[in-house]
């Protein structure tokens, strides 16, 4: 039993330090584990963190404290340690608005590891000002988003986070389950292209430049990105709080400091010029790509779009061998053909089309199986809650509820996070495509949106209303 | 297929009770199910064929209205109207709040139908004149003669209050022929009130003149068919977006939306409410009561209190304990008005315990750990982020040190404003009212006043649940046109 538990003590610590590394990058050594074993080393894994992490997090040691845990004896006993990802944007508003990154730059400092107070941020007059700061002072490579609210989350992802999401999301779409890694696998050197920004501290705008490394191993002219800028977190905070002014009814409430504001006409020609400049790019890409292998990752419809064009001219079958193509998303009410993923398929010369699920908050991306479920590496811990009473339901049989995730290998921040996703889990039925991981089914709704319609009909404004004004808004401006 | 026992949500169509062909509806999100009669069977039967047939409810006066609406506020007491019981037993399920509190709107439910305060607040809002006859005034060498006639209107109640007993007075006062179409968090009530009508006089014109049916909101089949110019002139649709979206698409000359927009509530406190630590302790009692009642499911509960507190350290000092009384205020609401809420909203605890976690240096959380409520107090001039979730007896506390800072307090989707003390001055409420605030208050009786009297939301839905006709009487000396020489022509018309 001892050895036992200092065998998982063992993996745990190497699960830690290098997940990756650890099942010597292979994608089948990685899924084909014990499940038992697995559960035992996350188990000892998690138990690690929380000792170590409290000591370097303080809003951890806060929720710990207050909840009275400081060791788990089972998987679930970290339930009710996982953030809400209301967390990382507990911080007001105003702050922003006023360009305190000083006092913004603590707040984030409570949420990480490592020491964020010898930065010096008082000459910042920016969140992007900010943001290139902290990624160039510290370990961190910080991660906005900004929900349907108009607020913005602050990530401390770092860079490690980043490279280990970006080598995980090779291994996964370039190995075949089964087979033991190639050289090819593991170092060929591909062509990327992405129809989005060159650079950005958002998880779209951090794409190509971890991409870069994972993909093009450092060759830059191996990139090749649509929108030569950088995705600029100020005038998406900018975009985010005049649709929040709109939607309250007064568009010169909007609280952003004026040198923002005066940016105004350079938001709007961007978010104008963007599509045409996109689908430009992917036309063109197709010509200078031809035969070479490449790594498109688009959303499906500017990928159909382009994708039918070009069928329609003849031109097929463009990328090289081992190409791979992973689409995800698009534009809401943009319905596609129930054929689009053929017509891309057929037009880029790719037998599958990939896509993933992931989440700013987690360091890990996970890739869709052959037969379309997302396998959970051993790393990340799943919790799926109650939706009422947030209790974890068995880790058995078949699970529908909120997905929570604990990702062992996230390290700017506690790896353990509450979402708003609605999934469901097999947990112990084999997928056909010999993965025997856990596994997601790939019909992933919002809580948030499957909230509304249901006729109940209030004089109160709710935040489903409020949505709902925000969404039209959107749909608006197109 | 109707094997269950699920309850029974009947229609009721101009004094015919309908329970046949019922079809399951609900159950989404762990709500109830229950069973209606299926919409496409009697959608035909829904409207009035023709807008002449309003004629019956002029052969009523308004005392007979009134008389009618007394005797029937008289048999809906809670305590001996069975349909009443019935129906407050199943909302327990599908009302947002708690029982002790749906039974308390149940038992109020007699009090609107006080002929006494139908009478007052119809006076106000239209005039007993304009509804009884035509109204002559002279003007611009003429007389003109007005006169408020009812429509055939189509009303989509919200379920949060007694809306359905709210439109059947409206209706009858303005002879309106009245459909209701129910929601899904309210689908008892009404229907319990019209089941008395048809008990207490099924040939009455008024009784004759009410439809309520549920069908489910956006349903394209009933509503295409149902929502045209030829059936109904008007639709009063609560709850904005919720309701609104699917009826705007059917708007055309000849059918007029009121909409009444979903709303929230704010309240200010002033410094001389918080001089002495007696005014303090009643300025905490009043701001749970506009917080608490009804356990904040109201359009017109305080959601952001701004406290002219100032934001030095003593400022900051006084909000907080503000915020320590008003919690302990709110815990003491008798359970009738408030209670601990069915269910917290989870994204809303998700956002205050983020707040208690994260955010310690600029909010003070007090309590909201066992689900029965939160004062967030913020320790700047600025409210929470999530200020559109505040519900389920939460409230934020935002200190500020000038009277311009408290305009932040409302927009467009401001409805009530309570003020304390009362007179911080008519200044303010002017500049709130060119803002968006739609209804001033004394802190504290935003549930505690005249009721709906006429203004809401800024429109007079009343009125403009009327047609109002004109007749025109040219004055003695005016020239006919028919008398005008060449050149002298002139039309105005």
């Amino acid at each position: 039993m001892t050895s036992f538990c200092q065998a998982s003590e063992r993996q745990a610590a190497g699960w830690i330090e290098d997940p990756l590394a650890h099942f010597g990058y292979s994608a089948t050594r990685m899924h084909s584990m014990d499940r038992s074993e697995q559960e035992a080393v996350q188990l000892a894994a998690m138990n690690i963190l929380l000792e170590r992490r409290r000591a370097e997090i303080p809003v951890l040691a806060k929720l710990a404290d207050a909840q009275g845990i400081a060791r788990l004896d089972s998987l679930d006993a970290m339930a009710p340690l996982l953030f809400e990802h209301t967390v990382y944007k507990s911080y007001p508003a105003a702050l922003l608005a006023k360009s305190r990154f000083d006092q913004l730059t603590r707040w984030l400092d409570r949420l990480t590891p490592y020491d964020l107070s010898a930065v010096d941020v008082s000459d910042c007059t920016s969140i992007d000002d900010w943001l290139s700061r902290l990624r160039d002072e510290t370990p961190l490579d910080p991660a906005t988003s900004s929900g349907t609210s108009g607020t913005m989350s602050f990530f401390p992802k770092s860079k490690l986070d980043y490279r280990r999401c970006f080598e995980g999301l090779r291994l996964q779409v370039l190995q075949t389950f089964g087979k033991p890694p190639s050289e090819a696998d593991l170092n060929e050197k591909l062509h990327v292209m992405t129809p989005t920004y060159r650079d950005g501290h958002s998880s779209v705008g951090a794409l190509a430049r971890y991409c870069m490394h994972a993909f093009c191993k450092g060759d830059e002219s191996l990139l090749h990105t649509a929108l030569p800028y950088k995705l600029s977190a100020d005038l998406s905070w900018l975009a985010a709080r005049l649709r929040r002014a709109a939607a309250k009814g007064d568009i010169s409430k909007v609280d952003v400091p004026a040198s923002l504001l005066a940016r105004r006409d350079e938001m709007e020609q961007q978010l104008t010029e963007a599509p045409r400049q996109q689908a430009a790019f992917v036309r063109e890409m197709v010509e200078t790509l031809k035969g070479q292998r490449v790594l498109a990752v688009g959303v499906s419809p500017l990928f159909h779009e382009v994708a039918k064009g070009g069928l329609a001219q003849g031109i097929g079958g463009v990328f090289g061998p081992g190409s791979r193509v992973m689409t995800g998303g698009g534009g809401k009410g943009i319905a596609l053909p129930d054929d689009w993923d053929r017509t891309v398929k057929t037009f880029f010369g790719v037998d599958r089309l990939f896509n993933n699920y992931g989440m700013t908050e987690m360091a890990s991306l996970i890739v869709g199986c052959e037969h379309g479920h997302y396998h959970l590496p051993p790393w990340v811990v799943l919790f799926v809650l109650d939706p009422d009473s947030g209790a974890p339901l068995p880790r058995s049989a078949t699970q529908t509820g909120r997905a929570s995730f604990f990702d062992i290998s996230n390290d700017g921040t506690w790896g353990g996070i509450v979402t708003g996703d609605r999934v469901t889990v097999h947990w112990d039925e084999p997928c056909a495509c010999g993965r025997a991981t856990a596994y997601l089914e790939n019909r992933i709704q919002r809580f948030n949106e499957l909230q509304g319609g249901d006729d109940k009909i209030t004089c109160a404004a709710t935040p489903a209303a409020q949505a709902e004004a925000l969404d039209y808004l959107n749909a608006l401006e197109g | 297929m109707t094997t269950t026992t699920d309850p029974i949500c009947h229609a009721v169509i101009r004094g015919e009770i309908v329970s046949s062909d019922l079809v399951q509806f609900g159950g989404r999100g762990g709500d109830i199910t229950f069973l209606a009669p299926d919409p496409a069977r009697i959608v035909s039967r829904l409207p009035l064929e023709s807008p002449g047939k309003l004629q019956d409810l002029y052969s009523l006066s308004l005392d007979d209205i009134l008389d009618y609406l007394s005797e029937l506020g008289k048999r809906l007491e809670l305590g001996s109207n069975p349909y009443m019981q019935e129906a407050c037993e199943l909302s327990f399920a599908t009302a947002p709040t708690t029982p002790p509190i749906v039974r308390g709107i149940f038992r109020d439910v007699p009090h609107w139908f006080q002929p006494d305060r139908i009478r007052e607040w119809s006076e106000l809002t239209v005039g007993s004149r304009y509804l009884e006859g035509w109204v002559e005034t002279p003007v611009n060498n003429a007389t003109v003669a007005i006169r408020a006639y009812g429509s055939r209107a189509l009303h989509i109640v919200a379920g949060n209050g007694p809306i359905g007993a709210l439109s059947i007075i409206r209706g009858a006062v303005t002879r309106s022929d009245t459909i209701i179409k129910l929601p899904s968090n309210d689908p008892f009530s009404t229907v319990a009130i019209a089941r008395t009508m048809v008990d207490m006089a099924p040939e009455h014109p008024v009784t004759r003149h009410l439809t309520v049916a549920y069908w489910r909101g956006g349903d394209e089949a009933i509503e295409k068919k149902l929502y045209q110019p030829h059936n109904i002139e008007k639709i009063i649709a609560w709850g904005g977006m919720a309701s609104v979206k699917h009826v705007t698409k059917y708007i055309q000359p000849g059918l007029e939306l009121t909409s009444l927009d979903p709303k929230s509530s704010a309240s200010v406190v002033g410094t001389e409410g918080l001089k002495t630590e007696a005014l303090l302790s009643e300025a905490a009692s009043r701001i749970a009561s506009d917080v608490g009642a009804m356990n904040q499911c109201g359009c017109a509960n305080s959601r952001v209190v701004y406290v002219m507190s100032g934001t030095d350290e003593t400022g900051l000092e006084t909000i907080n304990r503000l915020g320590e009384q008003v919690y302990a205020a709110m815990l003491k609401l008798p359970s009738g008005i408030s209670t601990k809420p069915k269910r917290y909203d989870p994204q809303l605890k998700a956002e205050v315990d983020a707040l208690r976690l994260g955010g310690e240096d600029w909010y003070k959380v007090i309590g909201g750990e066992d689900g029965e409520g939160a004062v967030i107090v913020s320790q700047m001039a600025s409210p929470v982020e999530f200020v559109d979730y505040l519900a389920d007896r939460t409230v934020n506390l935002v200190p500020v040190d000038t009277v311009e800072e408290v305009l932040a307090a409302v927009d467009a989707s401001t409805q009530t404003v309570g003020i304390f003390p009362d007179d911080l001055g008519s200044e303010l409420c002017h500049t709130m009212s060119l803002y968006g605030a739609q209804r001033f208050v004394s802190l504290g009786y935003s549930f505690n006043g005249p009721g709906p009297i006429g203004p809401q939301d800024a429109i007079e839905p009343v009125r403009r649940m009327c047609r109002w006709i004109v007749r025109e009487i040219p004055a003695a000396t005016r020239v006919p046109l028919w008398e005008l020489t060449e050149g002298n022509a002139s039309v105005v018309a």
